[in-house]
């Protein structure tokens, strides 16, 4: 279904979070203006001297405006509305100011910066994970554990800095309006002892006290439930509020990240996070169980 | 948060993506995420020869907004069960009930797996107040009604609604049955909603639109004229304006005079 071009304020119903949404926003609203005044990709690349790739990507959001650039593709376009113009140079600006993990660059390698943004600007987060607690669940002390796990020669203000990091973007569940975090979790990551019986004690007991907030859905997916549809990786969906942008995928590995963007494939992480959203117990279940593998602790 | 119905009266939890479902192509027309590409194959198909159907659906969902914002406000109603609640989307029933009363309890009645699993992670309450969720068939009022007595008051007024469902009970005497067996498990001073496609506005095209439905979506529907779905209705009083086009019910006041009227019907009714 497509809508109507040329409408701005609907895009921008919610207040946009850090510059990566912001510049996917900013990109849907000139590609909406190019296609609405059938100008091709090579002519708009023209009028910002650049390559046509260079408009695509700059639409898709995936690189920053430079304002002349933006102002360049609005008079291409005969964009004459004052307030108009203004949007568009509002959000080419916001989007060129660094989000708060600028600050935390030196350990956000360049592949995870991506999620990082989209996690802070999402309305729902969807993640499946397999071997740990998810990130934004986990207890400072859990943390330094797993982060210990993965950098066994990190000096300690290294680990300190990325456990600082991890606690910093736990900071989105406790703002005005939160972002609904919905997580499916294995059995085999309540089970190991990252960090040892104490570590783990504290981190239960956290799951269960977040478990009770209305906009944290945990749900635990017990080593019964034989065959379910996720075969190994974490696995996180990201849905922006604006309705107009696409879900995002991503799956972490060791040493990078994927973010599959064909429809096909988005479709396809999305049926395997509802089919594991289906076979896993239930929320309300969630409480009951973790006190359960408490007690066998 | 009570505990979920016995496992005997669940429907399946298999995701069934080989066939078109009411809510996943609902979604599609809303603009969701939650869909298929059969729901979206079907959507589009249905929409090709019926385009208005898109805003049928944005102007169901708005009624509902309406409805449910006069129920908690004038009728001063704190229960509801929500019968076919569809996929989340903006202005689900227990956010516009508790934006009212933040105490509001609501429950949700469904038999889609893929809307259950929705519902009970993102259709959560306030603190204040309280939401459940029920896998049973809408077809099955009794056993609805006894899972809904693990949140909701049956001593007290409860509404009900039925918005965009009631036209999948094709055989009318089955309708009404099933609408008298929840009239009867509730007290005086509760409300019924319904909202219904009917053939009043478009004719022809609307009746295609529904045939097209039945050949290819899941569960199979009928359109009804504005006296059947009045009928529904002949134990209650019925609300302002009556039995009218959703667009037309207690509209927001506009200076362009009167909405346009749409092909799905509804009204609100309170049991004396």
């Amino acid at each position: 279904m497509t809508d109507a071009a040329d409408a701005p304020p609907d895009v921008l119903r919610e207040s946009l979070v850090g510059p990566t949404a912001t510049r996917m926003v900013l990109g849907i609203l000139l590609r909406r203006l190019r296609e609405s005044r059938n100008i091709s990709l090579e002519r708009a690349g023209e009028a910002i001297r650049a390559s046509q790739s260079k408009i695509s990507r700059l639409e898709l959001g995936r690189t920053g405006f430079r304002l002349r650039d933006v102002v360049d593709l609005y008079e291409l376009y005969g964009v004459t509305d004052r307030a108009e113009r203004a949007t568009l140079l509002g959000l080419a600006r916001q989007a060129n100011t660094p989000g708060w993990w600028h600050v935390y660059s030196d350990v956000v390698p360049h592949w995870f910066e991506a999620y990082l943004g989209l996690e802070q600007a999402a309305g729902v987060i969807r993640t499946y994970e397999v071997q740990f607690i998810p990130g934004l669940l986990q207890t400072a002390e859990y943390a330094r554990a797993v982060i210990r796990l993965g950098h066994h020669h990190c000096p300690e203000p290294e680990v300190e800095r990325r456990v600082a990091l991890r606690v910093h973007r736990q900071e989105i569940l406790r703002r005005p309006r939160p972002p609904h975090l919905w997580v499916v979790i294995d059995e085999a990551a309540l089970r190991r002892p990252i960090g040892g019986a104490a570590v783990m004690f504290a981190q239960l007991q956290h799951l269960i006290d977040l478990s009770e907030l209305p906009h944290v859905t945990i749900q635990l997916m017990p080593f019964q439930a034989a065959g379910h549809a996720a075969a190994g990786g974490p696995i996180a969906l990201l849905r922006l509020p604006e309705p107009e942008l696409p879900d995002m995928v991503y799956l972490e590995q060791l040493t990078s990240a994927l973010y599959p963007e064909r429809r096909g494939d988005v479709d396809y992480y999305r049926d395997i996070m509802n089919r594991l959203a289906t076979q896993a117990e239930r929320p309300a279940a969630t409480p009951g169980i973790l006190r359960r593998i408490l007690r066998e602790l | 948060m009570s505990q979920d119905p016995s496992p005997a009266l669940q429907s399946s939890p298999e995701i069934d993506t080989t066939v078109s479902h009411s809510a996943r192509v609902w979604d599609y027309w809303l603009g969701g995420k939650e869909n298929y590409p059969v729901d979206r194959e079907v959507g589009d198909r249905i929409a090709e020869t019926f385009p208005e159907i898109v805003e049928h659906a944005r102007m169901d969902r708005a009624f509902l907004g309406r409805a449910v914002r006069h129920l908690a406000g004038e009728a001063g109603i704190r229960q509801f069960l929500d019968i076919g609640t569809g996929l989340p989307t903006v202005d689900n029933t227990h956010e516009v009930a508790q934006r009212v009363a933040p105490e509001s309890r609501i429950v949700y009645v469904d038999n889609d797996p893929l809307v259950l699993a929705h519902a009970r992670a993102l259709l959560t309450s306030t603190p204040e107040g309280a939401t459940d969720y029920i896998d049973i068939d809408m077809h099955h009022p009794r056993d609805i009604v006894k899972a809904a007595e693990r949140t909701l008051d049956f001593g007290r007024p409860i509404a009900i609604t039925m918005l965009g469902v009631l036209w999948h009970i094709v055989d009318d005497d089955e309708a009404q049955s099933v609408i008298d067996q929840y009239l009867d498990a509730v007290p005086p001073g509760s409300y019924l909603a319904i909202a219904h496609p009917t053939i009043e506005v478009t004719g022809e095209r609307m009746a295609e639109a529904i045939r097209q439905w039945n050949k290819f979506g899941k569960p199979p529907g009928i359109h009804r004229t504005p006296q059947q779905i009045a009928a529904f209705f002949d134990r209650l009083e019925l609300v302002e304006p009556g039995v009218v086009s959703c667009t037309r019910w207690r509209p927001e006041a506009a200076p362009y005079g009167e909405p346009d009227e749409v092909d799905l019907f509804c009204a609100v009714g309170r049991k004396p």
